[in-house]
């Protein structure tokens, strides 16, 4: 598999009154084509803002610091609006948290669907363009199509709402989708169908994923690697079986640990103590050492950098280095229920 | 659905029917309510040297000496019949008076209406276009100076501007001497009190848009469509502007009574010969009649401006046209 | 846990008229008790009528039919919420979804905290309003630095317990939460429903959680109902809901929590579920102790 996306070292920052936040911190990571790559994390560690920095549909006050986004081979970082709409909904496009505010509710679904269509084909119109427009809306699993392009959001249940959002960016056939929390705001059993919709969808049309999530158990059901976000930085990596089966950074045991799938029988849920840092001020060293149990001294002095534990998995924590301790993980190793 | 239109125009109309009765009941009442004395505009100085008798018979002659309430019962039936008595000050019928002045105010409110209503709308669009750069920085700033200066102290500099120290344009009136008929004269006139009535209403309007625009650019489905890869012009016009394009066309719709009163007062200034000296006039001189068709006129047009933007909200909001359906529709 | 019953919902209904002529059943001949002391969780997905049917019981809308009687007061009925305002008012507290939108953000957390004692005219038992708002918030774990900070300034999670403080400030012996914990995080819904379960062994209240998943129901409550198109389908106690659970709602709702497992996940087949072709018809019936499930009257 080649690489389709590569992030190297990139730093985003927003420039607020208050001073400048840095959202993202000397993040570096790959896509291969036809993955899903799950990010996963916090609200506020990041995430959702690293999607949009490489799609660059943040606002005027953030601004990438340093690194590079290569896609395709080609370095986009500097790219301005005119060079990246031409990039948008045919390289990658993206689906949001919320269905209920992402379609423009004055038109119909059929005329969103369309536009994006066009964007790609412009030449395309009348019966075509609408045989276009119900094949979409067939694909992700939108049934009747042709009588139902004449509705409007408000006519659609969330669910509907997210096919028709996830049609709108598979429009212009994207080698990449990025999906922002796209299950958050919906009710359990739908999240599950877009769940199985999303991981169908990357099968039959090879299209790699980014997945952004803050529930670690939803991405077991569709993530091939798994990437851990904290306070702007990625801190641990690797295949899905290997973040679920053999996770190594302590801040992924202690998302795993708070599933509920993982206290049943207990006392109280498991929880990680304290909150995340602010990212105004991050602190020196590692920012999860204070809300960490296993924590060493030198974590607070100096940061972790990413220690290989196979050629897939890595993880940012003192932990992994040979004059470390040797420590039992509290979680991992398979068959949890 | 036919039958349901039917219901819903009919109730909109019972409603219309009612206010203006109530409008025109208050009016009547709070007009006699004011201190003056009604036959003065009539009879103009002979008042004062009429002997109680004769004030008696002027009084009866004019109808003033019945209780209210049989005052407003006769004219209400006189109303009906199309009949809504004669003007004091100018002894010939109402409607008359008002015929041959309404043109002159129609051209100058209807002119001044469009070019605020064209003129907001490229300007809003452009301020929220450069969000935040110099121009939009500049066209706000001078927005919210200009909207602060009172409309008749503006018409002043104005007049001594163009028509006293350059002499360009005509300080006063609609038409000059025997050209009544000339529509380049008329014109001429007009470019004075036209310029002060658009360039005091035209900033709050242009922000409006600029506002509605910018509320629009930062939903999240300006995200969806940037993603989709939209241009950020067809983003503007195809989805930020049509939406916010519902609202603006309601809220102008009520507004049209706005610019109408500000012309009213540039009238004044102007001694442009419209409705709004005309008012002022009859509520000065007491002239009941002419005042009751003038402010039921005014009533009239603020109802059905308000409802005409209700109407406009639904035809272009499938949302709000849509709400009947919807049950139906969500159960496909 | 005692056998007193707190809170008894009887054959609650609630209409919403969509226009003259089309009304939605929200809430359709639903039935439920809440002993006092017990976590009774109710579970639908959005639209199922769990929110309504717990405004209803809070008296935030009138109910269209059925009866609500909380310690043995219809609640429905105006004459008899009068008589009793004072206790209804104080011993039943509410705590909404979005804390965002629930807490005025135009005062402060102290504010927020003592304002329904100052409004029911207690004398605070710590002395100050002030000193009972930091003995609060003490106890749903923030510290008083919060004390003069603004909503806006917390979190999401520090917000939701700012919701608590203020709930429990006015020791309730009813509490309802409407889905407390939707819009949050799944680490710190961990943490909110840790402080729930901790307060509720404290204070032993009777307590009403609304939620539209069951994962997190099931560690917190005693019982569970759950909710569908209006109608309660299944109640059961929690244990016995999960080892068995009856209705076909139930179940797809069980298949949906995600197994953090990924071998075992891909290769997992969830329900299928069509809700339409289902009947809603029938009462409850109960299939074994406690355990009562949705079937049409043979």
């Amino acid at each position: 598999m080649s690489e389709l996306l590569e992030v190297k070292n990139l730093s985003v920052s927003f420039f607020t009154p208050a001073g400048e936040v840095q959202a993202v911190r000397d993040v570096s990571f790959s896509l291969r084509a036809g993955e899903v790559l799950a990010v996963v994390g916090e609200s506020g560690c990041g995430k959702s803002v690293l999607c949009k920095s490489i799609m660059k549909l943040l606002p005027q006050t953030s601004k990438i610091k340093s690194g590079s986004i290569t896609v395709n081979g080609a370095d986009i970082t500097a790219y301005r609006e005119r060079d990246m709409h031409k990039l948008r909904g045919k390289l990658f496009s993206m689906v949001f948290q919320d269905p209920m505010t992402a379609l423009n509710p004055t038109m119909s679904i059929g005329a969103q669907i369309g536009e994006a269509v066009r964007v790609h084909q412009p030449r395309l119109s009348g019966p075509a363009l609408r045989e276009r427009v119900a094949e979409l809306m067939t694909l992700v699993g939108i049934q009747n199509p042709k009588e139902r392009m004449a509705l409007y959001p408000y006519n659609f249940s969330g669910g509907m709402r997210q096919r028709s959002v996830m049609a709108i960016a598979l429009a212009g056939n994207p080698s990449i989708l990025f999906a922002d929390e796209p299950t958050t705001a919906l009710d359990v059993t739908v999240q599950a169908q877009i769940l199985d919709l999303l991981r169908d969808l990357q099968q039959r049309l090879g299209t790699a994923t980014v997945f952004v999530t803050h529930d670690l158990g939803v991405v077991a059901r569709v993530a091939d690697r798994v990437a851990v976000m904290y306070a702007g930085k990625i801190v641990e990596t690797g295949t899905a079986e290997e973040i679920f089966y053999d996770p190594r950074h302590p801040y992924t045991w202690g998302l795993l640990r708070a599933l509920p799938a993982l206290n049943r029988g207990r006392d109280s849920l498991y929880t990680i103590p304290g909150m995340p840092p602010s990212l105004l001020h991050p602190p020196a060293g590692d920012a999860f050492a204070c809300r960490n149990a296993y924590a060493l001294a030198i974590d607070y002095e100096e940061e972790p950098p990413m220690f290989p534990i196979t050629d897939t998995h890595y993880a940012a924590t003192w932990l992994l280095d040979k004059r470390a301790p040797a420590i039992e993980p509290p979680v991992g190793g398979g068959g949890y229920v | 659905m036919k039958r349901n239109r039917m219901v819903y125009y009919g109730e909109k109309i019972l409603v219309f029917i009612l206010s203006v009765f109530l409008l025109s009941l208050a009016v009547f009442y709070v007009s006699r309510l004011a201190p003056g004395d009604p036959l003065v505009s009539y009879y103009g100085d002979r008042v004062e040297k009429m002997s109680p008798q004769e004030r008696a018979w002027a009084e009866d002659r004019l109808g003033l000496n019945a209780p209210i309430h049989v005052q407003y019962a006769r004219w209400l039936r006189d109303a009906f019949q199309g009949d809504f008595g004669i003007s004091y000050k100018y002894k010939m019928d109402v409607v008359e008076v008002i015929s041959g002045r309404i043109g002159n105010t129609l051209l100058l409110g209807g002119t001044g209406f469009l070019l605020i209503f064209a003129l907001s709308l490229l300007l809003g669009v452009l301020c929220a276009w450069y969000e935040d750069r110099p121009l939009d920085r500049i066209v706000c700033k001078i927005g919210t100076a200009v909207s602060c200066i009172p409309e008749f102290w503006l018409a002043l500099v104005f007049i001594l501007l163009f028509a006293v120290s350059l002499g360009w344009l005509p300080s006063s009136g609609a038409y000059s001497v025997g050209k009544s008929g000339d529509w380049g004269d008329r014109l001429h006139h007009l470019i004075l009190p036209l310029s002060i009535v658009v360039i005091n209403h035209l900033w709050y309007y242009a922000y409006m848009v600029r506002n509605r625009i910018l509320e629009e650019v930062r939903a999240d489905y300006v995200l969806l469509a940037k993603s989709k890869g939209l241009t950020k012009k067809r983003i503007m016009f195809r989805h930020c502007l049509r939406s916010a394009i519902p609202s603006y066309l309601s809220i102008m719709a009520v507004s049209v009574p706005h610019v109408l009163g500000g012309t009213y007062i540039v009238e004044a200034v102007f001694s442009y010969p419209g409705l709004g000296t005309l008012s002022y006039e009859s509520a000065r001189y007491k002239d009941y009649n002419l005042l009751m068709l003038l402010c039921i006129l005014s009533g009239v047009l603020v109802i059905l401006c308000s409802m005409a933007a209700q109407i406009i909200n639904e035809r272009i909001d499938p949302r709000v046209r849509g709400q009947e359906e919807t049950s139906e529709v969500t159960k496909l | 846990m005692s056998e007193e019953i707190l809170l008894d919902v009887r054959h609650l209904t609630h209409v919403f008229p969509l226009t003259k002529k089309i009304a939605v059943k929200a809430v359709d001949d639903v039935s439920f008790q809440l002993r006092r002391g017990e976590i009774f969780g109710l579970v639908g997905e959005s639209g199922s009528g769990k929110s309504t049917a717990a405004r209803c019981v809070m008296n935030i809308y009138r109910p269209y039919g059925g009866s609500i009687l909380y310690k043995g007061i219809d609640t429905c009925d105006p004459r008899a919420f009068r008589a009793n305002r004072r206790m209804l008012q104080t011993t039943r507290q509410l705590i909404f979804q979005d804390s965002n939108s629930s807490l005025n953000q135009r005062m402060t957390v102290c504010d927020i905290i003592s304002e329904p004692l100052k409004l029911q005219k207690i004398t605070p038992p710590r002395g100050s309003l002030r000193a009972e708002a930091e003995f609060q918030m003490y106890y749903v774990g923030l510290d008083a630095g919060c004390l003069d900070k603004y909503p806006a300034e917390l979190s999401g999670g520090q917000r939701q317990r700012v919701a608590i403080a203020r709930a429990l400030a006015m020791e309730p012996e009813l509490l309802v939460a409407d889905e407390p914990v939707a819009s949050l995080d799944v680490s710190i819904q961990a943490q909110i429903v840790n402080l729930f379960k901790h307060l509720q062994q404290e204070h032993g209240f009777s307590f009403l959680f609304i939620a539209h998943d069951l994962a997190m129901v099931e560690f917190l409550c005693d019982r569970v109902g759950v909710m569908y198109r209006g109608r309660l389908v299944e109640t059961a106690p929690t244990a016995e809901l999960f080892a068995h659970p009856r209705h076909p709602y139930t179940q797809a709702l069980l298949s949906a929590i995600p197994v953090p497992d990924p071998r075992r996940e891909r290769n997992r087949r969830l329900l299928e579920f069509h809700g339409e072709s289902l009947s809603l018809a029938g009462a409850l019936a109960e299939v074994s102790p406690q355990h009562f499930v949705l079937q049409e009257e043979a």
